[in-house]
């Protein structure tokens, strides 16, 4: 919504023609004679030594899988194996022209991928830069393995180094890329430039164009590309990716400097089929994926179909796409035709496509067809590549020896160190800046508007006489986050935050009020609706290296975000084994008017998924330790926040919020009143109800309760929460969730196991009804009100005298709702 | 001038007393050398006279209060004087186990009258765990208890109001009630009596108020609760330690009792003339083991965990019946004293032990014992170790025995002799030696008192 953009009537009601400009279709014309300018022999025997060294590692996979053996190596992998066979001269010709500043992403087909680029970078980098990433890559670990092997060259060690790792990780051993955890779809290994492999199809879309955010606001070298399928053009994350990679405030708005295009590279391998589904024809309406280029933006995308099963071609739209990306009019679209002669997998039994068509394309075998072109054209003798194949196949013994041995290729003992995975769940650091560099802002943080009024208001609800200070005098919630987002603006140069409506409008609760005063487009901006893509390339820019706050307004819109918050951000610190960190923070917003869409609290849903954290304040001394603390930490925090009390004034603080900066570890519930009696625990901003209900309790049952905030959920410490329950013998839990599966359930639970002997009845949970919610006029009879705890107390922990419940708590008509199921 | 009087300390081992009997109570004259109070120890009962003249302005316990030794017990001045200086800091803390004052625990039965009614009394009532916690801690019996919890519920708040009741203590009461609602007819399942049950009985006239029925129960108590005295708590102690820890088996014999029966029947007719004590059969027994025991070091000695320490001397108890309870005081290198000095202390010993104003310092350091039961008929028995003492000896009754002597059948009087000793100490064999060389000893008594 910026003002500097006019919406003229005039030009927009005009009549006129979207003009599109043809896209090239298989191209490549070159002969071999015009390419010999650009390739020496040893160049044309490389191409093919890769897509040998692929072919043999992919044959000797489906050997194992489907016959139990190579070359006489007996072995049983039970793990996945998405083989790519027909697909080496795609991979190949990608990664030839590619660095270890290039970063590649992939899918759950990517075995080529890896070992192209892989190879592509050991010939590039010296030796002693090798032997450098060798020797420190998970402490040395692999290389202590492959060193022993017989080798001429750093080089050739390298290779074995590159093949033993993949195979080590496919494998599940230790020694693998990321010590096993990752597995065949999930490979990766950073210090070439393989950035994860994701078994979500087109799941790396939205997370390699983060990888370019992160490349072009922190003006980071080399090109970032999405390797993902043809089938993957269905998935809406990888449309958004498309649109948002490509939105046109990057050339339009972003300052000089940041203007250019996300240096990034769709590339999308098209083997016709998604598992079964045929893509042309069946499943999809382009007919040529790279149609589709034209229709995100003005550039087409430079979209382009290549002849993927000719590595010179795929070479040659390389080389032009990158100069594209390089000249900052990115990003690109490449459709790279190739076809799978392997099935999806090696259970596929090939029901959808006739032995006519995989004989076709058998007889245009890359590997037959390259060797052929070079014998014909006198660059090598068929023998050259007989005796490389010869070469490739003993290595690959060597190597499958190496990765199947257990005494030097080992799987994690779980038995004898029981916490190998969970401690690689967080990675719990604390690293308050992810660079150290001068933070890109657009002025002193003290001549910030927002900075300026907040230094004008009372930081204690109360005033001296006890008095609530007014709305607009006191320090809110809101100002508390605030004041930690600015902060780590201020500390931390590759912190950048975006999401829907949050610059210029300032977020669609004033959080951000300031921030476009204090911030450049490029750290501050306005992400299209897409949640998938927000997510998804926070993901991606957190793995690169940098930190973001990511918004998604209501938390009713994480659906739209699934896949990315439950199978990217929450899983790829663990499945890299502690090699990739995630400093993200999402933001959502629990809202309470806008009825069925618009109010859930869905920390149940989050909480569920392992490697994510779970906070949600309640009080603006709360709101801003927790988010410095989330801020300054190195793994995904989700945050929750309540519209009903952003603006909300510290009411438990002595002292006020303070002005300095200071953190609340995450994890700690806290006693916001003392009490006796009863023990009331919330969740977000159903604290002050049960503060309400606590005063009733006192004032006509002379029950006394404590209250106790949660204010986090993952990770949770009990100790206060028992202590309080041996104390009361009571406990209520109260929270504006849905109550059947809430994170109450979960609390109540544990409590009632580590303080059984101590409970006077059980916990009861008080949550809201398992319906849609109403329209805001009827919000009392959905959320828990401060008289449902009181009700909830009388009818299943100790009736209170006089006490007539206005809320049916019964046990009957418990039973009868479950059975409803409502 | 105010003075404190302070619980005495009675020998080093001890470190409180329990206060038996106030012979003076506050406002009382005083004079030097007045009985103020006695007070017990776990083995014996002193006197406490009054040191300085005045008014016993301040009593700080009450009798059975038990109270650590060297606290001001009382204060002794002129009327009108501050006694708060010395008042014990904290009497609760001091005195262990101080019972609640009666008076008010007849105010709690009062409001137990008023304030708890119970309806139905049984096993199956729903309790919350935390409150079946605090009824095992406070040791209340639950199924008195009203759940005013959900559904009938006992929880916390009901168990604690029958501790305020003083329904925990009124074990008779509980009986009586468990009674009285065995008439109730019981609707529920199984037979179980409802709070419906005992509602309608009300209801029908045969109201059931367990205050009630607990007043009467107060009111005609079919048993007493006695708290067991100190000694009574050491000598139980004591036993099951005995019992517990040691490996004990009795042997029983007899020996022929004429030799000694004759030599006392001289000793009473010139006990007199000759100014001799009193010499009874037991003295002679007595006399007999202080010269057998040397000869078997391993009965005259203490087992204490693989070490055992054989005396010198003999250190012999002589187990004494007194009103309090059983008491052991020794007779110090018994082997050493003459008839004539055994039977003397043991005499005087056992006169100080009855009286209660024995030296408790007397009443420890045995390494053997002997306990008599023969002058209450029991022909044999198995006398409990003082442990860690390996040996006690108990002395039975006199009995008529027959015997063949040279064809012809003869009565003789046998007097049983029940040897009990720790077989991880000594084996069956030597402990049947000691026997048997005690048999011989007793047998020719004169013979013994010749050596």
């Amino acid at each position: 919504m910026p003002k500097s953009q006019f919406m003229d009537p005039v030009e927009l009601r005009k009549s006129g023609w979207v003009k599109f400009t043809d896209i090239p279709v298989n191209q490549y014309k070159k002969t071999l004679k015009e390419e010999k300018e650009l390739y020496s022999t040893d160049d044309f025997l490389r191409i093919y030594h890769d897509m040998a060294t692929i072919r043999e590692f992919e044959s000797m996979l489906l050997d194992i899988k489907t016959k139990g053996a190579y070359r006489g190596i007996e072995y049983n992998n039970p793990g996945p194996a998405h083989l790519s066979m027909g697909q080496e001269a795609s991979a190949v010709g990608q990664a030839y022209i590619l660095d270890k500043d290039d970063y590649i992403f992939g899918s759950h087909r990517s075995h080529g991928e890896i070992i192209a680029k892989g190879l592509s970078c050991i010939h590039k980098m010296d030796d002693a830069t090798l032997l450098d990433i060798m020797e420190h890559f998970l402490g040395g670990k692999i290389y202590r393995v492959v060193e022993k092997l017989p080798h001429d060259t750093v080089k050739e060690l390298a290779i074995d180094f590159l093949l033993y790792g993949a195979l080590a990780e496919i494998f599940a051993r230790t020694t693998g890329f990321n010590e096993g955890l990752g597995g065949s779809m999930h490979a990766f290994f950073t210090p070439f430039g393989i950035y994860p492999n994701n078994a979500i199809v087109g799941g790396s879309a939205t997370i390699a164009m983060g990888a370019a955010l992160y490349k072009r606001v922190n003006q980071k070298p080399g090109m970032v590309i999405a390797n993902i399928g043809d089938a993957s053009m269905g998935c809406g994350p990888v449309f958004e990716a498309l649109n948002m990679g490509a939105m046109d405030q990057i050339t339009q708005l972003w300052e000089e400097g940041y203007n250019k295009g996300l240096p990034i590279l769709f590339n999308f391998f098209n083997n016709l089929y998604g598992m079964g589904g045929q893509t042309v024809g069946e499943t999809m309406a382009y007919n040529v994926l790279a149609r589709i280029g034209a229709g995100i933006s003005p550039t087409q995308l430079h979209a382009e179909r290549v002849d993927g099963y000719n590595p010179l071609a795929v070479i040659d739209a390389m080389r032009r796409k990158k100069a594209i990306i390089e000249e900052g009019t990115g990003p690109v679209l490449l459709d790279v035709l190739t076809y799978r002669m392997s099935g999806h997998s090696p259970s596929d039994a090939s029901t959808y496509r006739t032995k006519e068509e995989l004989d076709a394309w058998a007889a245009q075998d890359v590997l037959a067809a390259y060797e052929k072109k070079m014998t014909g054209g006198k660059v090598a003798k068929a023998d050259d590549f007989a005796a490389m194949r010869e070469r490739i196949a003993e290595r690959m013994v060597k190597i499958v020896r190496l990765a199947i041995d257990d005494s030097v290729s080992p799987r994690m003992d779980l038995k004898a160190s029981p916490n190998l995975i969970s401690d690689l769940m967080f990675s719990n650091q604390k690293i308050p800046k992810m660079e150290d560099r001068p933070c890109d802002v657009l002025q002193p943080m003290e001549e910030n508007p927002r900075v300026q009024k907040i230094a004008k208001k009372e930081r204690f609800a109360f005033d001296k006489d006890g008095k609530p200070v007014s709305k607009n005098k006191v320090y809110q919630l809101r100002d508390g986050l605030f004041e930690a987002i600015i902060h780590k603006f201020y500390e931390d140069p590759t912190c950048i935050a975006y999401g829907e409506d949050n610059r210029d409008w300032g977020g669609a609760y004033a959080v951000y009020q300031g921030l476009t005063e204090a911030l450049p487009y490029h750290r501050f901006f306005n992400a299209p609706i897409s949640e998938a893509a927000i997510v998804g390339s926070g993901v991606g820019y957190a793995m690169s290296g940098g930190r973001c706050i990511i918004e998604l307004m209501y938390c009713d819109f994480l659906g739209r975000a699934g896949d990315e918050v439950f199978n990217q951000l929450a899983k790829w610190q663990s499945m890299s084994a502690g090699i990739l960190k995630m400093p993200v923070v999402l933001r959502v917003s629990v809202g309470s008017k806008y009825g069925a869409q618009h109010s859930q609290d869905w920390t149940a849903i989050c909480a569920h998924i392992p490697g994510l954290k779970v906070i949600f304040p309640a009080t603006p001394y709360d709101a801003k330790g927790l988010l410095n603390s989330a801020l300054a930490g190195t793994d995904p925090v989700i945050v929750f926040e309540s519209q009903r009390i952003y603006d909300v004034g510290e009411q438990f603080h002595e002292g006020g919020v303070p002005e300095g900066y200071y953190e609340i570890p995450l994890g700690e519930p806290d006693i916001k009143r003392a009490g006796s009696d009863v023990t009331i625990l919330t969740v977000g901003a159903t604290l002050y109800r049960a503060l309400d209900a606590a005063k009733e309790l006192e004032e006509k049952y002379g029950m006394s309760a404590e209250v106790i905030d949660a204010r986090s959920i993952v990770p949770f410490n009990y100790e206060p929460v028992i202590e309080s329950v041996k104390k009361t013998g009571k406990l209520v839990l109260a929270s504006d969730a849905c109550a059947r599966g809430s994170v109450l359930q979960t609390m109540a639970q544990t409590v009632s196991e580590l303080a059984f002997d101590y409970l006077d009845a059980p916990p009861v949970v008080v949550g809201a009804k398992n319906w849609i919610t109403p329209c805001y006029e009827l919000d009392h009879d959905f959320f828990p009100q401060a008289s449902w705890i009181i009700d909830a107390i009388h009818e299943k922990i100790q009736p209170l005298p006089g006490h007539v419940p206005s809320h049916n708590f019964t046990e009957v008509e418990q039973l009868r709702e479950a059975k409803m199921g409502v | 001038m105010a003075t404190p009087v302070i619980m005495p300390r009675q020998g080093q081992s001890v470190e409180s007393c329990i206060i038996a009997k106030w012979h003076k109570h506050k406002g009382d004259p005083v004079a030097v050398g007045d009985l103020l109070f006695t007070y017990e120890t776990d083995k014996a009962t002193f006197d406490e006279e009054a040191q300085v003249a005045g008014t016993l302005i301040d009593v700080f316990f009450e009798e059975g209060d038990d109270v650590a030794c060297l606290l001001n017990v009382c204060v002794i001045g002129e009327p009108g004087e501050d006694t708060a200086p010395f008042r014990p800091g904290s009497a609760q803390e001091d005195a262990a186990e101080a019972p609640t004052p009666a008076p008010a625990a007849a105010e709690a039965a009062q409001e137990a009258k008023t304030g708890i009614a119970v309806a139905a009394v049984g096993a199956d009532k729903p309790i919350s765990p935390r409150a079946r916690n605090l009824a095992e801690k406070k040791g209340i019996d639950y199924r008195f208890a009203e759940g005013t919890g959900p559904h009938g519920r006992i929880i916390e708040r009901d168990v604690l109001a029958l501790e305020e009741a003083g329904l925990s203590y009124t074990m008779a009461a509980k009986e009586d009630v468990l009674a009285q609602n065995g008439r109730i007819p019981g609707t529920g399942l199984g037979g179980r009596v409802t709070v419906e049950d005992a509602a309608a009985r009300r209801a029908s006239g045969g109201a059931y108020e367990v205050a009630d029925v607990i007043s009467a129960a107060i009111d005609r108590p079919e048993t007493e609760e006695v708290p067991l005295p100190n000694i009574r708590k050491v000598i139980a102690k004591a036993m099951h330690t005995s019992l517990s820890t040691t490996a004990q088996l009795t042997l029983n014999s007899s020996f022929d009792a004429t030799d000694i029966l004759a030599y006392r029947k001289q000793l009473k007719a010139h006990a007199e003339s000759l100014g001799l004590p009193n010499i009874t059969l037991n003295d002679m027994v007595l006399y007999a083991v202080s010269r057998t025991l040397p000869g078997h070091p391993d009965l005259n000695a203490l087992l204490t965990g693989d070490t055992l320490t054989r005396y010198h001397t003999v250190m012999l108890g002589c187990a004494v019946d007194t009103p309090r309870g059983l008491m052991v005081p020794t007779i110090r290198n018994a082997e050493q004293k003459s008839l004539a000095e055994i039977a003397k202390e043991a005499k005087a010993l056992a006169a100080a032990c009855q009286s209660g104003t024995v030296n408790p310092d007397v009443l420890s350091g045995g390494s053997f014992t002997v306990t008599n039961l023969g002058s209450l008929g029991v022909e044999s028995f198995t006398p409990v170790l003082n442990a860690p003492q390996v040996g006690i000896l108990g002395v039975c009754s006199i009995t008529q025995r027959i015997r063949e002597v040279d064809g012809d059948i003869q009565t003789y009087p046998a007097m049983g002799l029940s040897l009990t000793f720790d077989h991880r100490a000594v084996d069956g064999a030597p402990a049947a030696r000691f026997l048997k060389d005690l048999v011989s000893n007793l047998e020719h008594f004169s013979v013994l008192l010749a050596q």
